[in-house]
């Protein structure tokens, strides 16, 4: 019971602490590749504490969905935060759900976030919402199948399992192009789901060609604040997953200090890394045509399908 | 000249009942024309192939306080050879209407739209009679450019709403976008009607700031009005002040020495060069491929930085003035200038090849934003815009002015009309006003770099002057006052032509692509909005 709750507490801290740092470092490295010297990668931090202190400004035209969204994205993202594996192989919410709930408890977020872009009535947060209703109904299949196909190597659907399972190196299938396709099915699905360049432009200020930001356009203070809180979260648990089942290595599989250390460490090394190639991806491209982004998330479903049926094909 | 002659002689022959002015002849052929025949003539011009008249001008004056009459002037650049036929007619009396040309010319619609909001006369026939520059708040009979229109008057308000034309149908719904952006942007208004992201139409809602420019001038002597003209648009400051000045001195009959119009050529290249790296940097980051924008803002620091350095001006604020340029360079200086270019030319070269080696970044820019060669036309697209779309035309070739005439300009033209032919002209043309301003570096004479001012012009003299600006075309006529007063001066920066062609450029295209499409038109509010 006591070492439930020492990971739930421990396991929250790591990632609320850790997501504005992930937002800062690829902030950080897209300014060093564009000559420029960028903010300090704490950042961030400053930022949410400047926004929480700001009185929020809501517009009158809005229903309690407008101020009831931040809270549940906040809580129903550090919720399924609290489903993946971070630096310790057992979950803290190990008994309440597997990786479907980690889906579902995102797409909770972004339903009440494209709520919340149609509520205030702006013709920016519509246009926001109908487009993430694309991009949102397009990742679910291909982040599904992508997990599955590893699931189905561990012979589960608990990320515990399948992480503890992993850095034990046991079922691994000797043939890594299941894993392979796998891995760039899911790479592509948390690039769309958080919104970065290919797919979308955190950086912009056009309003015309946002996804993520056209939906909370409307926010401000301490909603926006939660919001943005949120979407670090969102990145950070995207990259923990790419990262723990894909190369769970060093990750603690017990509950023994000195694995936990390590296994902190090798996470915020994995973290970093993963952030910092989302940077250099960011510098590589030019954000797709709106209607190519289907074609994109089309590709990302293929693979996965194509790793799962790959992992038949090796098994028989 | 004997072609020339032909021109004038086919015209008079169509129309014998208009009357040749030869004052101006030389400069261009100019007709006194009774207004009932300008419908006529004015199709004519534009539509007789062997003339080919692209509409370049239109404006009135308020002459009533001399001779109790508006004079209307529509400019005409006859495309075979680049001569001006301006045709003139006048306003007797109480008369306050004139026929549109409209109708046969869809480039004259926002002149004379213009023309109605600023002196109150009324364009009869012409399609779209809403407020243009007047918007609804303006009080009724407000007409800024009317001469018993005090320059200082404090406008009231009035209720008034704007109609914007609608769209009707299931799923279709508008957009309005603007005046107040989310980034460092003039205030622009504009309103889609789109069926999903399609855009079906998209209608522009300009004018949120209007300065009175041409009123003020008008409170200006003919030799003070420099330091006004460079502040029209802040980003092309050469190139205006350098179509006021020529303007001026034609009317005071100056010559302006060699040296100085070397110098006037080299600082409108520079003007150009950190214009257009800007641009192809902004067009680069609008689809979210930030690399370029980063070298290209740096080149264009780095010239700016020499602008400062060479007149201590980074917007080369003060360099023309009339009768010459106010700075003077040393064989130092012109090196230093040729040595900083050919550093960035190194580095742009390197940059262009990786631009155009990005697949992903080709793939926004190609099809995007089609301006086809026949919407540009019957617009009268000028600069950068038209020549992206096959409109083969650049003043600095055309109608030479400052130094052209004896530098070889190499006009680049591109025949797709999209976003990417947009930054290929700017990349062509940084390339060409660097090799430019060498020439200048090596050709440039010794000698002094401007004249004084002798007698000025009588009141009633006018002139007109044409400048390729970085934009495009940039066209002034000033006309000269009571002692040594401006009676009128018209102001036509490119961006008032080229901005009613984005409605048409956007259509079909999805409203995420609008702001690389406008961007690769890269126009200027205040330049618009005088």
């Amino acid at each position: 019971m006591l070492q439930a709750i020492f990971l739930v507490v421990a396991q929250t801290i790591v990632l609320l602490a850790v997501s504005p740092f992930i937002v800062g470092l690829i902030k950080k490295v897209k300014a060093r590749l564009q000559l420029r010297r960028g903010a300090s990668v704490f950042q961030p931090y400053a930022d949410l504490a400047k926004l929480f202190r700001k009185e929020p400004v809501v517009s009158t035209t809005t229903s309690w969905i407008f101020t009831a969204t931040p809270y549940i994205v906040f809580a129903s993202t550090l919720a399924a935060g609290l489903l993946v594996p971070i630096f310790v192989s057992r979950t803290p919410l190990n008994f309440a759900g597997n990786i479907i709930a980690v889906v579902y408890l995102l797409a909770l977020g972004t339903f009440f976030l494209m709520l919340a872009g149609l509520d205030a009535g702006s013709a920016f947060g519509g246009m926001g919402s109908s487009r993430e209703a694309i991009v949102a109904s397009l990742t679910e299949p291909a982040m599904i199948l992508s997990i599955f196909a590893i699931a189905l190597t561990k012979g589960s659907t608990n990320l515990s399992t399948i992480v503890h399972k992993t850095a034990l190196l046991e079922g691994i299938v000797t043939d890594p192009s299941p894993y392979l396709m796998a891995l760039a099915a899911l790479f592509i699905v948390a690039i769309a789901e958080t919104g970065r360049v290919p797919v979308d432009n955190p950086a912009t200020h056009l309003e015309l060609t946002m996804i993520h930001e056209a939906m909370v356009l409307e926010y401000s203070g301490r909603y926006l604040a939660l919001i943005e809180w949120a979407a670090g979260l969102k990145l950070a648990v995207f990259l923990s997953l790419i990262a723990n089942i894909f190369a769970p290595w060093g990750i603690a599989t017990t509950l023994a200090p000195a694995a936990m250390g390590i296994g902190l460490v090798a996470y915020l090394l994995k973290i970093a890394g993963l952030a910092m190639l989302i940077g250099v991806i960011e510098c590589m491209f030019a954000k797709l045509r709106l209607f190519r982004v289907t074609d994109l998330l089309g590709v990302a479903f293929i693979l996965a399908l194509l790793g799962l049926l790959f992992f038949y094909i090796l098994r028989s | 000249m004997a072609e020339t002659r032909s021109y004038d002689e086919a015209l008079k022959a169509a129309f014998p009942s208009i009357v040749q002015d030869d004052a101006a002849l030389g400069e261009f052929s100019h007709f006194l024309v009774p207004k009932d025949l300008l419908p006529a003539i004015t199709h004519y011009l534009h539509t007789q192939p062997s003339l080919h008249g692209r509409l370049t001008l239109v404006w009135a004056v308020d002459d009533r306080p001399v001779c109790d009459t508006y004079g209307l002037h529509y400019l005409f650049t006859l495309e075979p050879s680049s001569r001006w036929v301006l045709l003139s007619t006048e306003l007797a009396g109480d008369d306050r209407l004139f026929p549109s040309i409209t109708p046969h010319i869809h480039a004259a619609k926002w002149y004379e739209r213009e023309i109605r909001d600023m002196f109150g006369l009324i364009p009869q026939g012409h399609p779209d009679l809403r407020r243009l520059i007047r918007h609804e708040h303006w009080p009724k009979g407000a007409h800024p450019l009317k001469k018993d229109f005090p320059w200082d008057r404090v406008l009231g308000r009035q209720q008034g709403e704007h109609h914007f034309r609608h769209i009707e149908g299931e799923g279709v719904f508008e957009v309005p976008v603007g005046p107040i952006h989310a980034g460092i942007i003039e205030s622009g208004h504009f309103r889609f009607s789109v069926a999903g992201e399609p855009i079906m139409q998209l209608e522009l809602h300009h004018f949120w700031k209007h300065r009175g420019v041409e009123k003020l001038f008008e409170q200006q002597k003919l030799t003070t009005a420099v330091p006004l003209a460079e502040r029209v648009s802040g980003d092309t400051t050469v190139g205006h002040s350098l179509a006021y000045c020529q303007a001026v001195e034609s009317l005071f009959h100056l010559k302006v020495p060699r040296r100085g119009r070397y110098l006037r050529s080299l600082f409108l290249e520079l003007e150009r060069l950190h214009n257009h790296l800007g641009d192809v940097g902004a067009i680069c980051n609008d689809t979210a491929y930030a690399l370029p924008h980063a070298h290209c803002g740096r080149m264009k620091e780095q010239i700016m930085q020499l602008n400062d350095r060479l007149t201590g001006s980074r917007f080369l604020r003060g360099v023309n003035r009339m009768g010459g340029v106010a700075v003077d360079l040393t064989a130092g200086q012109l090196a230093e200038i040729v040595a900083e270019l050919d550093r960035i030319e190194k580095d742009f070269s390197e940059l262009e090849s990786i631009i155009a080696s990005n697949a992903s970044l080709i793939d926004r820019l190609e099809t995007t934003g089609v301006l086809t060669e026949r919407t540009a036309w019957d617009h009268a697209v000028v600069g950068v815009v038209g020549r992206a779309s096959g409109l083969d035309q650049d003043l600095r070739r055309d109608r030479p002015f400052a130094a052209y005439d004896e530098l070889q300009v190499r006009v680049v033209t591109y025949r797709y009309g999209d976003v990417r032919a947009r930054m290929r002209v700017r990349m062509d043309e940084i390339h060409e006003s660097m090799r430019l301003v060498r020439e200048v570096s090596v050709k440039i004479p010794q000698g002094p770099v401007a004249v004084e001012p002798g007698r000025g012009p009588q009141a009633g003299e006018w002139a007109l002057s044409a400048v390729e600006g970085w934009r495009g075309e940039i066209v002034y006529m000033v006309m000269a006052g009571e002692s040594g007063k401006i009676h009128r001066c018209k102001v036509r920066d490119p961006s008032f032509v080229n901005w009613p062609a984005i409605q048409w450029a956007v259509l079909g295209n999805i409203i995420p692509d609008f702001p690389l499409i406008n961007k690769s038109f890269s126009l200027s509010y205040a330049g618009n909005d005088l």
